[in-house]
This record gives C-alpha cells, structure tokens and sequence, in this order.
C-alpha cells in the first residue's frame, strides 16, 4: 500500500525544512520520526491528552490531529527552539517549581504557556486553568504546573 | 493508531473543492480544521478515498459585518470567533459559547463550518446557530444556496449536506436581545450532557416579548424549542411560564443513554438548566448587558 | 513514643536529605531530552501491531493472512501456532497465595478471554503498514458465552472461563482474629451493605513501549522497555523466551508515567522480542491509546460486602469484609490486590475483625497493579461504615474516630489483618486536618446555610498505609519471584563526585534526586557531585524496582551503607596521604580535613584519583574507591494521615462543588519534601479522578468496553481539580533507614472516602447512604431522588 508522496516546505523552529510525505502522516510522527525532534510527544492520536501541542504560527495545536501535509508553507516550534545551555525562562519555572515529574507532558505545557506569554494577558488562575486543560497530566495534579506557569508569566523580561 | 491510505487533495477554491468531492462521489471528506476528522481517521473509524484539504481557500476564513448580519467564513477558528471584537460586540452569545468548546489547542485549529458539518448532537456551535437564527451558506457544483440553521440538522453527526456540498458561510443575524448560557459536563471542555441558551427581547419594566430557547445534548440533534419559546414570549418569566417552557423543552426532546449520562438524566436536568439559563438571562437585563 | 523532628527546613541544605533541592532530572525533562522508548530510532528499525479479539470470549477458528501477508513491507505474521512451541507462559511475579497460576501465552492457544487480546502479530516496515496488514487478516471469531462482572461469573449455571479450575472463584484467602460475629452481636449499632468500587485505569500518559534489538551469533538481545523494574522485565522475557538472561539487557532511559501499571512484562513485549530475534532487526511497538485501553492492565474494581458494629458511645467492636475482586482474564505479573486485606483494619483499635478475598476471573482486562493497590477500595468502605454508624449513634465524624484510633502509646500495633503497625500519632493529623479546615465554624456554616436551602458537607477520611515490604523472607514465604531489597554500586569518579548505579528506572518519582541527596548526605558530598545512572540491568545491581512505596526506604539502605564505605576507605587513605591520625578527619563538602586544623585537607577528588592508582595506600589497603551494598528491610513502615473535604451540593441536580480538600500525613523523614508534596499531589489527584470522573464501563450484555478512548475516559483536566492543601508531621519510623517511611501511594487512599463522607454529611437531611464509585452528579441525583421516594 505504497502511497504518493507529498512534498511539503516548512519551517521548523526558524530553519527551512523540506521533505515528501505520505498523505496519512500525522505532523507528529513527521517531527518525531523524520526530523528527529522527539522533545514532542505522542499520548493519544485522539486529539484530547494534548502531549503533541507544538506552536503553528505561534499558537498551540496538537500535532497528532494534523497531517503533516497540511503543514506546507507553515512555521512549526517545538520544545527544542527553546533549548540551549542555560534553562528558557518557563523551562526553569517548571524546574523551580517542581512543575513535572515523569516529563512527559512538560514540553506540551511550557509551549502553551510561552503561547499564552505571547498573548500578553494578565490570566487569573481559574481561566488559567481553562488555558492549561488542553494539555493532560497524570503525575503533579496539576498543582505545581499552575504555580509554574503563573511564575512564569507574571516575570519581567 | 495509523490512518488507512487515503489520497489528499488540496483545493485552492470552493469551486475545487466541490468539484473534487464531486469526483469522489461520497468517498472524499473535508479536512477544515481536523479537530473531528482525523481522530476518526486515526481510529480507522473512517476510510475515505480521500481527504480534500480547504484550509487553503482565500477569503474563507474571515468575520465581517454586512448589512445587518455577521458573515463568518467557514474556515473561521473557534479561536479567531472568540478573539473576533465584531463578534463580542454583536454576538455575545457566540462569544460566550465558543469558550465551552474544546480546549485553546482545538480552538486553534477547529473551524466554524467543520463543526457544523459534523453535527455533533451536543455541539456548542451548532447550538449557537441555532439560537442565533443563523443562516449557513452551502456551496455544491451547481451553485450556492442558503440553509437555515434549524433546517440544517437532521440527526448524530447527519445534516441536510449532499456529498459534494460544502459550507462556506455562516450568517447570524444582528439582535438585541439579551442571551444566556449554561451547559452540564462531566469535566471541562468535554461534550456537554445537555446545554441550553437562551435569547429574550425586553418588553417594558420586567417583560420579555419574544424569547428563544435552544437545547443542546438532550436528542438526536440541537434544536429550537418552539413551544417552550413561546410559552415564555410576552411573559415577565413567571415561575408558572418557566416551569411550563421546562416541561415543553422535556416534551420536545428525546434524550438518550450515552456514557455520560442517562435519559432520564437529561430530562431531568434540562427543566432546571431552563430555568438556570433564564435567571441568568433576567440577572443580566437587570445588570445592563446584552 | 512520638519522636517528633522538629529541625526547620530552612536550615538544612538543599543538597541534603531534608531539603527542598530541585530535582537532577529535570535539566533534561524540561528540554524534552528524555529518551522514552518511541524517541529511539535505531536504524533500520521495523514496527509492530497486534489483531486483537473483538469480542470478550471466543474461539479463534480460523486465521487467514496471505493477504495481510502480501502487503508490501510487512515482514513477519506470527499466528498462536509460531508462538505456542517456542515460548513458555508469562510469568508471574507475585502469586496469589494457595491460587492456581493462571498464565496466559503471548498468543491464545485456541480460545481469546477477553476484549483486546493479542491474536495475531504483525510486524512490518512501519507502523501503519503493519496496521493495515492487522487490517487484512482474515480471522473468523466464534463468539462464547461471557462474564462481565463477579457476580454472573460466580452464579451456579456461569460457563467456567479455564475448564482446568472447575471454577471461577481462583481463591479465597480470609484473614482475621477474635471473634466478629460476638462482636456484631454485642453492638448498639451494626451497619452493612454492599460497596461496588469502579474499575479504572492508571493511565500512565506514556503507553505501553519496547523496543527491541537482537544481534545473531553473539545471541544478544537488548530491549529498551518502559517499565518500573528493568530487572524484573529482563528475568520475565528470560523466563517466556526460554532465552539466557544472563543475554538479555533491559534499559529504561526515562518512562512517561507507571502507577503500577508497567509492572513486568506483557504479551506484546514476548512478541516484539520474537520479531527482532526472527528478523534480526530492531523491533518497536508503542502502545497507542485504542491499544491501551484494552490491553493494558486495568485496576480497583471490587465488590465488598461489608459489616461494622459499635457500642452505644462509637467504639468499633467488629468489622468484617468479604469482597470479590473482578481479576479479569488471568493472573496479570502483580497478581490481585492485597492491601485491602492486611491494610483492612485502617488506623482504629479494633480487635474482633475478618476479611476474606475472593479473586473471581472474568472476561475482561486482566487487573494490574495500580497505585494504593487495594488501600483506596479498603478505606472507603471502611471509612463509608464508620462515618454510617456516627450518623445513627448521632456522633461528631470527628469525635467518633478519637474514640477509635490506635494510640501511640499502644505500638507496635498487631492487626486481625496481619499487619505489624512501626509507629505514629494517627489522632494528631486528623486534628491538623480538622483545625486547618476549620472544622467547628463548618458545622456552624453547615447549620446557618441549611436554613437557607443550602447543603454543605464536611467529610473525613484516615488511612494506615502499608510502605514497603517486611523483608525478602517475608515475600519468599509467598511465592514471590522477587525480594524486599535494593542493591546499588557507588563508585567515586576522578572529577571529585560519585556515580551511583542503580536498577530503579526513573519513572517520575524523583528517585534519582532522591538518592542524589542520600548519597551527598551519608558520604559528605556536595549534590552537585552525585550522579546517579539509573535503570539498566547491564551494570547495576540485582534489584527489584520502583513499586510498593519502598523503592527509597530499600534504596536509601542500600545507599547508606555503600556511603559509609566509601567515606570510611576515603578517610583511611587520607590520613595515610596527610599523615594524620584517622579519628581526627571528617569529609564534609567534598574536602577531607582535620578537624582540629582545617588547613590540614585533602579534596576527596585527590584521595579518589590516589585510590584509583594506587600509589599511596596504607598497608593491606586495595586500590579503587567504590562500593556494593545491598539493603534488606526488616519490617513495613507505616505511613498515615487524614483526609478532609468540604463540599457543597445541589440536591436537586446532584451536582456539586469540592470547595475545599486538605491532606494531612506522615511520611517519618522527608528526604525532599517538595518532592514529598508532589507525590502527594500526583496520588491525590488519581484518586479524585477515580472518585469523581473516571470508569470503565462493559456493556452487560455485549461484554465490551464502551469507552476505552481519551474522548469518553473521564481523566480530570487542570479545569477539574481542587486546590490541594498540604500539612505533615514528622514521626521517624523506627524499622527504617533514617525513619523513613513510604509516600508514592498515600495521596491515592483517603480521597475517595472524604468525599463520599462530605456528599452523605451534606445530605443527611435526605438520610443518604453511599455505596459504590464514581461519585457522578447523576448517582447523587439518584441518591437523593430515591430517598425522595422513600420519604
């Protein structure tokens, strides 16, 4: 059951990136397992756990509802545009605050919550955790990722 | 959790798109948003030959005012709905209801006309374009044509769209009315169990002239409660003509067991969520808001 | 009696057992640097998918797979016939005592037990081919007649699911002392009824995952699993592969989440590991979310029929509780739960009690472990029949359970149910819990808002937990292919720290910063100079895992006297290099100095790099600095607290708000008490899922599950939770190392039981008695509206 390959151009994390796809790839398995960016993760295919948000165009979705394909032309950042020798300041929120505990969910919160940051809003706790719920954890009860993210967001530049 | 092989065909307008779906006979689907469509494919819970992608279609996605109206592309984000200035000063209601759908990660992505062609019973869209009297404008290879929103929705996840149609419009009407909303969920952003909205016109001191009640989860689709909105129209909302829409609205549904919660459940409940949903209606009249 | 520690957190060192140090995992967590088994792509890595049965009992009559197998890229189809005649049963790690084992092969050999079943195996070029090969078999079904809960599957006519049994009922095992039924019978009050607990899931957010590689000729097989106990998994694929495992090598580099669930090994991992033997290829499946919730272990669910009496002032003079476990298809590695039997008599004084398990198997998943393992299920019937009796004898919740608890004075405590509690002051928290929420202005509230027509409730909850294992005697006497230890190697390095091998992978609970912290206590070093490689069978110590909350109490054991070891030999050859006394000497910051004259020092980097050559050692000393020690523990620990919850309730709709929860316990030592607070966090809000939202629901009469997928599992999101409230006290264990007592599981007992305790205290105007899980709007409605009725 070979299938046509598709080529797709994007930019992953500000550097051009260019590769034939099958139509049924997911934009997950596309960065995880074609681009080797597998700080994005997979919990559901489902839509609902939220492990695979990454940024399009600077705004949370979950790669594992969006063919890759439909990526063509985008800008896609993923947790590792965040990486470098010292912590971004939400990586180390979530650090400090004890925001994590197996991991595996951590890359999907601190994305979402540098796309909340970027929307500048002053978010009280209770809509913050609507702004969280797209994204599921099973270790911290959600308690320290709370405290994170409102340290984060409430720093100075 | 692998999609079964399907070709992807990108349509650059309406007229493609149409006429793509039209070449594949009922076997094509429209990709908008994805946020139903390929967790299904994902599932294998849907095979189809092909998937049409319409994100690309220029001029789909806005939200403007015409005339009277509120014109949103169908390729309008649930999120861009509920940033949209034009539709929180025109349509509160939708404005409100967009946030009950999903979560910011599906509201990224999810569009106005994906949600309505998928007809989600509880669906909080299809509930708002039913509530606000909206229009939804329908592309097929022969032409467009204008579909009212309580003519649209035939039943689960089944509407009045032909296999080659496709929305590209949905119109809501400008009103004045003053709109609440209240749904039961069994956690946050999950399918409602039932939801209501509601829209009433003041009349005088404490009287309503006309109001509307639409009901979400409690049948095989959303609908308008007609007699409910009348035994309420011309009333100050009395306890006597809350409690009689209630019972109209029970009449008018026909509830059903799903994991979330029972028939009997949404029956009860949906008498008290009218009511709710008119408290809440005369407390906002009463603090000024529309 | 109650030693309770009283040294202010602020003054001990992050780095230090008892400080609040930022966890060493993190730097690469927080970067999406962890390496779970789907991050590795090895090259030329093939993919695996499973046919499972569709329907909850049938014969396999026929399989077709030319045409899967003709499918372009796929590699490999292994039908029940491949697999039967080289692989021995799946192993179980901790059998049910005098039950038969019920072990299932990686494949079925004729007849499929339940709904998710592997069947066939499919392995092929990618994971979607191998999905659409699993798509074109050709498997004809004959559907037989099912058992979808203990009941039907203990009635007389029920067909019998392994004809070698007779029966359905595997075992039952009673436990108990005095005499209940003198003690219900000399009871003012005896409350009864029958308690179903929801069967859930721990749903882990990392699935199910192994990757395997195989090299011919050198007979080497190395896995890279998701498990909690690398040891265990590579003993168990030993045992079903009929393979060396002294060939086998098990690596868990990081794993998305366990809770009990990724305890041993699966059908699937015996297959993937027969894939890559066969192809000479490196084999992968990674569960995904349709899989899981049908082939994963599932966990909790129970039928309790229980019965409490007390005298006319409260005091509990029996308790007994026949419960039935609904196994599903056959023995998962971990068995049945059984704290629900030891664990039984909770905090309260009684003498007269019975408890007797019954394990029923039935078509479904089979049950796994999952965290609490039988405590949650335990505790809310018992703490639902306390709180009953307080209702009829017209006692305070509060003031009942003062007259019942275990004193300190009275430990050691000896249970009916066969526990030896350490020690701990159980009154102590619950009067924490009681002043924080302010327990006597909620009543008054309580009392002013029923005026009203408003319905609040206050309800409370304690636990005894067991944490770890009373020795590796005490699990070879039953049956247990594993022991009570931990084992590590600690060995300096030449950059002035330590390394410490350990086999506990990290799953999530901190352990590596745990015992980072342990290690820079006991040997004197600064944090920073710990490193702790973790979760590979290939150069740790035999140990046993992450599991039973007794991963740091072994583990800190075992640290502590490699530790020491390593300080003493550390001192010893610094003296010979300072030519000075050894007695005067301390290691402290990583510097070995006089104590008299600090200028006399030596790094402890010098004395590592000085062991390692060998060039100037005191006379018999050998070269190297480094350490193997193993830790034993001699008896439990006991953890306890108190949970307390506020609710407020329509009574009309059911719904209701969780305006408040508090937890407050004891851990004895907290090695990291932020870390402490988040176990608690992650165990509390588990069980507030399954208390409120979560279940898996069968349908009776098709036997499948209706709502195994993320979109009808009821997980509770950042939207659907409390407020956490946290407060402890510090009473050391005397039967461990350094007092410590287990923490992973405690936040999962009491929640469930306050909650119900608070909705019933809401309610007591409509007398309503709570009897199962989960506490829905609509069960309250129910609840309430039958009452209604009755009224």
């Amino acid at each position: 059951m070979t299938q046509t390959l598709i080529d797709v151009r994007l930019t992953v994390n500000g550097e051009p990136v260019e590769r034939a796809v099958e139509p049924r790839r997911s934009l997950v398995d596309f960065l995880r397992h074609d681009l080797g960016l597998t700080g994005t993760h997979v919990g559901c295919e489902q839509g609902v756990c939220g492990m695979c948000t990454v940024l399009l165009d600077g705004e949370p979705i979950k790669s594992c509802i969006m063919l890759a394909v439909q990526a063509d032309g985008a800008e896609i950042t993923t947790i590792e545009a965040l990486n470098g020798e010292e912590l971004h300041p939400a990586q180390r929120a979530f650090k400090e605050a004890h925001g994590l505990q197996c991991g595996y969910c951590t890359p999907a919160f601190i994305l979402t919550s540098v796309a909340l940051r970027e929307r500048g809003l002053d978010i009280p706790r209770e809509e913050l955790k609507e702004e969280l719920a797209g994204v599921l954890c099973r270790c911290t009860g959600y308690q320290n990722i709370l405290t994170a993210v409102e340290t984060y967001l409430a720093a100075d530049d | 959790m692998k999609p079964a092989p399907f070709a992807y065909e990108r349509a650059a307008s309406a007229d493609e798109a149409v006429a793509m779906l039209d070449r594949y006979q009922g076997d094509a689907r429209v990709l908008a948003g994805g946020q139903s469509l390929v967790p299904l494919l994902n599932m294998r819970l849907m095979q189809p030959e092909a998937v049409i992608d319409v994100n690309r279609i220029p001029d789909l996605d806005g939200v403007r005012e015409d005339n009277g109206h509120v014109r949103i592309g169908a390729l309008a984000r649930y999120s861009a709905i509920e940033w949209s200035p034009i539709v929180g000063a025109r349509l509160p209601l939708l404005s409100e209801i967009v946030r009950y759908i999903g979560d910011r990660q599906v509201r990224t992505r999810g569009t106005i006309g994906g949600s309505l062609a998928h007809a989600d019973p509880t669906g909080e869209m299809a509930l708002a374009a039913l509530a606000l009297d909206a229009t939804i404008v329908v592309q097929s290879p022969t032409g467009t044509r204008e579909i009212a929103a309580r003519d649209f929705f035939l039943g689960p996840y089944f509407t009045v769209l032909e296999p080659a149609d496709m929305i590209v419009e949905v119109r809501f009407p400008h009103h004045t009315m003053v709109t609440a909303f209240a749904e039961h969920a069994r956690r946050h952003g999950d399918f409602c169990v039932i939801s209501v909205a509601a829209l009433g016109e003041p009349d005088g001191d404490a009287g309503w002239k006309t109001v509307r009640l639409a009901v979400g989860g409690a049948s095989y689709r959303p609908f308008v409660a007609d007699e409910a909105s009348a035994a309420l129209s011309n009333t100050a909302l009395e306890p006597d003509a809350v409690e009689a829409a209630g019972a109209a609205c029970v009449e008018a549904a026909e509830p059903s067991d799903d994991i979330r919660a029972s028939a009997d459940y949404r029956a009860h409940l949906l008498p008290i969520y009218v009511r709710r949903v008119l408290d809440q209606m005369k407390a906002r009249r009463s603090q000024g808001a529309t | 009696m109650t030693d309770v520690v009283s040294i202010p957190e602020t003054e001990i060192a992050p780095g230090r057992v008892g400080g609040r140090m930022e966890r060493v995992e993190d730097e690469r967590l927080v970067r999406g640097l962890g390496r779970y088994v789907d991050d590795l792509d090895p090259p030329r890595v093939v993919h695996v998918a499973f046919a499972r049965c569709p329907y909850p009992h049938a014969r396999i009559a026929s399989i077709d797979a030319s045409q899967a197998r003709a499918i372009e890229g796929v590699l490999e189809v292994l039908l029940p016939d491949d697999v039967l005649g080289r692989t021995g049963p799946i192993s179980i790690l901790r059998p049910i005592p005098e039950a038969p084992r019920v072990m299932p092969y990686a494949l079925p050999r004729e007849i499929a037990l339940y709904e998710g079943q592997p069947v066939v195996s499919v392995c092929a070029t990618s994971r979607a081919i191998a999905e659409d090969a699993v798509a074109a078999l050709d498997i004809d079904y004959e559907p037989l007649p099912h058992l979808s809960d203990v009941e039907k599957a203990l009635a007389e006519d029920a067909p019998i699911l392994h004809p070698e049994l007779g029966t359905n009922l595997l075992v039952q095992n009673p436990r108990g002392d005095g005499n209940p039924e003198a003690g219900l019978a000399e009871s003012e009050v005896v409350v009864d009824d029958r308690f179903r607990i929801n069967r859930v899931s721990g749903l882990p957010m990392e699935t199910r995952a192994i990757l395997a590689s195989y090299v011919p000729g050198v007979r080497e097989l190395e896995v890279v699993a998701s498990t909690q106990a690398p040891h265990l998994f590579r003993k168990q694929l030993s045992d079903s592969l009929r393979f060396p495992e002294a060939d086998i090598r098990v690596t868990t580099h990081d794993c998305g989440g366990a809770f009990g669930l990724k305890l041993g090994i699966f059908a699937e991992d015996v297959l993937v590991c027969l894939h890559a033997m066969d192809l000479g290829r490196p084999a992968k499946w990674v569960e995904d979310r349709m899989e899981f919730f049908r082939g994963a272990t599932q966990a909790r669910e129970s039928l309790h029929v229980a019965r409490m009496g007390a005298s006319s002032d409260g005091t509990i003079l029996a308790y007994t509780n026949h419960y039935y476990v609904d196994l599903g298809a056959h023995n998962s590695p971990m068995g049945s739960p059984m704290l629900s039997s030891l664990m039984f008599q909770g905090p309260y004084s009684f003498t007269h009690g019975y408890v007797e398990r019954n394990v029923v198997l039935t078509n479904k998943v089979p049950v796994g472990a999952y965290r609490g393992y039988g405590q949650p299920e335990g505790c809310f019937v018992r703490e639902l029949l306390l709180d009953r009796i307080a209702r009829k004898l017209r006692i305070d919740p509060l003031e009942i359970r003062r007259r019942n608890f275990i004193r300190p004075d009275q430990m050691p405590w000896q249970t009916p149910g066969g526990a030896k509690y350490d020690s701990g002051d159980y009154q102590r928290c619950m009067e924490m819990a009681a002043e924080t929420i302010g327990y006597g202005e909620a009543r008054e509230r309580q009392r002013a808002l029923r005026d009203e027509g408003r319905y609040l409730g206050i309800g409370l909850a304690c636990y005894v937990e067991m944490t770890g294992y009373p020795g590796s005697k005490f699990l070879g006497k039953h049956g247990a292919e594993y022991g009570a230890h931990e084992g590590v190697v600690v060995r300096a390095n030449r950059s002035g720290g330590v390394d410490v091998y350990t086999g506990v992978p990290p799953i999530g609970q901190s352990t590596e910063t745990a015992f980072t912290q342990v290690a820079a206590t006991v040997i004197g070093l600064d944090a920073a100079k710990v490193r702790v490689i973790a979760g590979d069978t290939q150069g740790t110590p035999v140990n046993t895992g992450s599991f039973a909350s007794r991963t740091l109490i072994a583990g800190s054991g075992a640290i502590e006297r490699a530790g020491r070891e390593i300080r003493d030999k550390a001192l010893r050859v610094a003296a010979f290099m300072l030519d000075v006394p050894v007695d005067g000497l301390e290691l402290a910051d990583s510097v070995i100095s006089s104590v008299d004259d600090p200028e006399i020092s030596v790094s402890f980097a010098d004395v590592a790099i000085n062991a390692f050559y060998g060039h100037r050692l005191p006379e018999g000393e050998l070269p190297g600095l480094e350490a193997t020690a193993y830790y034993d523990p001699i008896s439990s620990a006991f953890s306890y607290g108190t949970a307390a919850a506020l609710v407020e309730v329509d009574p009309e709709t059911g719904e209701f708000s969780l305006d408040r929860f508090l937890f407050v316990h004891d851990c004895g030592r907290q090695v990291n008490p932020m870390t402490v607070e988040g176990q608690l966090h992650g165990g509390i809000a588990q069980a507030l899922g399954a208390a409120l939202f979560e279940e898996l629901v069968y349908d009776g009469d098709s036997g499948q599950l209706i709502n195994g997928s993320m979109i009808d599992y009821f997980m509770p999101t950042t939207a659907d939770l409390p407020k956490i409230e946290l407060d402890h006290t510090e009473v050391l264990s005397p039967v461990t190392p350094m007092g410590i007592r287990g923490i992973g599981e405690s936040g999962t007992i009491p929640p469930g039981a306050a909650v119900a305790n608070a909705l019933c205290d809401a309610l007591a105007p409509f007398e309503v008695d709570i009897n199962r899980l989960p506490l829905t709007a609509e069960y309250v409605w129910r609840l309430v509206a039958e009452s209604r009725a009755h009224a």
